[in-house]
């Protein structure tokens, strides 16, 4: 290891680990690379705004963010609890399934689970909570949980970061993204029915059959979001790029020409709000692309390659590995730095070992996505604990089991890829 | 004076954010109205929205994204002692204004150089003429320049007042929706 590489670690790690912003780390470090190494200092910069300029994929990620926070403003939410209280409230633990179903459809239309918690998951505690029906702890549990689902189903914010870092078609991804997304759903819903016999959950008294057209036909244009996004990306009329904007005017016809529950005012603070989302995230986002220079630059690719090669190890042990490498990362970093800064990294041993780059993709993302509801650093428990004030001490004593679930899930994914890659290939992905 | 000051610049950060995204939406329907509609791409959309898009970052990080809102990991920080906060929020600063600092002029020279390379698409409204890479590119000397003096002036209040306080709860609770 040279001199260069020392001091950019301990400058990355020293001014990121007392709380300095990730991006602004990765800058800093970077620049003292570049002196020790003797080139030149001005190559941060570089790789940044180069990296920013030519990624078209990119331009999804500020879209994505603001049609996720208009549909939180409007009504959307309120009539799509209502669709799911009808069809699924009837059940042994109702609300708990309107709370995962609701979190389905609402993945299908947004690519962020913590505009899911703070949207849906907010008005359902409410609705779990009331008359002291749910425990708090267990309403914002299996919200937390259901919420995780958001990212996985198509359109998918951490998804398009995957496909930047590593090269994929953020198309296939989003297909491979569907069954997973189902699977956490209904293992989910399992549980939900398990506990709710166990400890004798209420159930809703069942929405009369006749009033479910009128309810459908309430919820039809919201709905309607995932189908347009699909048939927008699959049936060649747009990119997933262009269909962030699609969804994001979508979102605004329904909330402000049909619904007219968004004002211009509040249209003005759902985009300030969303630039700052945007330009946070991508900061780190360019700091990614000064981290891969230098990463290829040292060749830690070829580095670990040989290094694997000299272990012996098998694909499937690898891929163990990460998963439980994620996992732990996942207790106490933030989802995009485990994407965008760690991923990378394991993303040449991939390419040698022959292991899938979709398959790995839905892999990492949902285990990111699990890493939101881990104490102590889960960010979706943050979210519920700042909208509905229910303590992390309460969320925490139950989310074990969501989490356990979760992990059976994943468990399934990593031992079946074929489950993850049937959708892709049938729409033309080559293994 | 300075809180007048800072408001001031706040509020003007914020129109201009909102601006740029509504700006970043509207070029994107555009793009998708000419080539799907008029069977015709305008050819410079793509380019003005990547523009766009890097301003976006840059500005918004530059003049609008508080300390709290970045991605960051706290655990650390927010765990320890008073006196090691303020051990560590000295260090954070002072490494980001010096380093920050020692990077500027070269990286204002690569930004003047891209003048050489121009748009391939976008033009100036007026003028017809391409724009240098040179301008476009700019915004991220105004983020260096912002981010040095904002970490002075950190690095001022934390010797006059002390570290601040870390609550993780509060600070996500502006919900910043980014997975």
């Amino acid at each position: 290891m040279n001199i260069e590489l020392v001091i950019f670690l301990i400058t990355l790690f020293g001014l990121a680990g007392i709380g300095t912003p990730v991006g602004y780390s990765i800058i800093s470090a970077s620049i003292m690379y570049f002196t020790f190494g003797d080139l030149d200092v001005a190559l941060a910069g570089e790789k940044i705004l180069q990296g920013l300029y030519k990624s078209f994929v990119l331009l999804a990620v500020p879209l994505f963010i603001t049609a996720a926070n208009i549909m939180n403003a409007g009504t959307i939410t309120d009539r799509l609890l209502n669709f799911c209280i009808a069809v699924v409230g009837r059940f042994k633990g109702g609300l708990g399934h309107v709370n995962v179903v609701a979190s389905l459809i609402f993945s299908g239309m947004s690519g962020s689970a913590v505009a899911d918690a703070a949207g849906i998951g907010k008005i359902i505690i409410g609705m779990m909570t009331k008359d002291g029906r749910y425990s708090r702890g267990y309403a914002a549990a299996i919200t937390a949980a259901s919420a995780t689902i958001g990212p996985i189903i198509p359109p998918s914010i951490p998804m398009v970061l995957y496909s930047v870092i590593s090269d994929t078609s953020i198309g296939y991804l989003f297909l491979a993204g569907i069954v997973p997304g189902l699977i956490m759903g209904l293992v989910l819903m399992i549980m939900n029915t398990i506990i709710a016999h166990k400890r004798n959950f209420a159930t809703e008294p069942p929405v009369p059959l006749k009033k479910l057209p009128k309810t459908t036909i309430r919820a039809f244009p919201a709905l309607l979001m995932p189908a347009i996004l699909l048939y927008g990306i699959y049936g060649g009329v747009t990119t997933p790029t262009e269909a962030a904007a699609i969804a994001a005017l979508y979102a605004l016809f329904l909330t402000g020409v049909l619904y007219k529950s968004v004002s211009f005012k509040s249209l003005y603070e759902i985009l300030v709000d969303s630039a700052k989302s945007s330009a946070a995230v991508g900061v780190v986002i360019g700091g990614a692309f000064i981290l891969n220079y230098i990463v290829i630059t040292e060749n830690i690719p070829g580095l670990m390659t040989a290094f694997l090669q000299d272990i012996d190890i098998s694909p499937f042990t690898f891929l163990l590995l990460v998963n439980v490498i994620v996992l732990l990362l996942g207790c106490f970093l933030d989802a995009t730095t485990i994407i965008l800064v760690i991923i990378p990294l394991f993303i040449p041993i991939c390419k040698a070992l022959g292991i899938d780059l979709i398959h790995f993709g839905v892999l990492v993302v949902v285990n990111s996505m699990i890493g939101l509801i881990t104490p102590p650093y889960g960010i979706l428990l943050f979210v519920i604990n700042a909208v509905t004030g229910i303590t992390l001490k309460e969320m925490i004593s139950e989310i074990w089991i969501f989490i356990l679930v979760l992990l059976f899930a994943l468990g399934i994914m990593i031992l079946f890829p074929q489950l993850i890659l049937w959708l892709p290939e049938m729409f033309g992905y080559k293994v | 004076m300075i809180n007048l000051f800072q408001k001031h610049v706040n509020r003007i950060a914020r129109t201009i954010a909102a601006t740029l995204l509504a700006a970043l939406f509207i070029t994107f329907l555009l793009q998708i109205f000419s080539r799907y509609v008029l069977h015709s791409p305008f050819g410079w959309t793509l380019e003005l929205c990547r523009i766009l898009w890097v301003w976006i970052v840059f500005l918004g990080s530059a003049f609008l994204v508080q300390e709290k809102d970045h991605v960051t990991f706290n655990l650390i920080y927010s765990s320890s002692s008073f006196k090691a906060r303020y051990i560590m929020s000295i260090v954070s600063a002072v490494a980001i204004v010096l380093i920050m600092g020692w990077a500027l002029l070269p990286t204002i020279d690569y930004i003047d150089w891209m003048k050489i390379r121009k748009t391939a698409t976008v033009k100036f409204p007026l003028t017809g003429d391409k724009i240098p890479l040179s301008y476009v590119f700019s915004v991220y000397g105004i983020f260096m320049i912002s981010i040095i003096i904002f970490y002075l002036f950190k690095f001022i209040k934390i010797l006059k007042n002390g570290p601040s306080e870390f609550d993780q709860s509060k600070s996500k609770l502006r919900t910043i929706v980014k997975y």
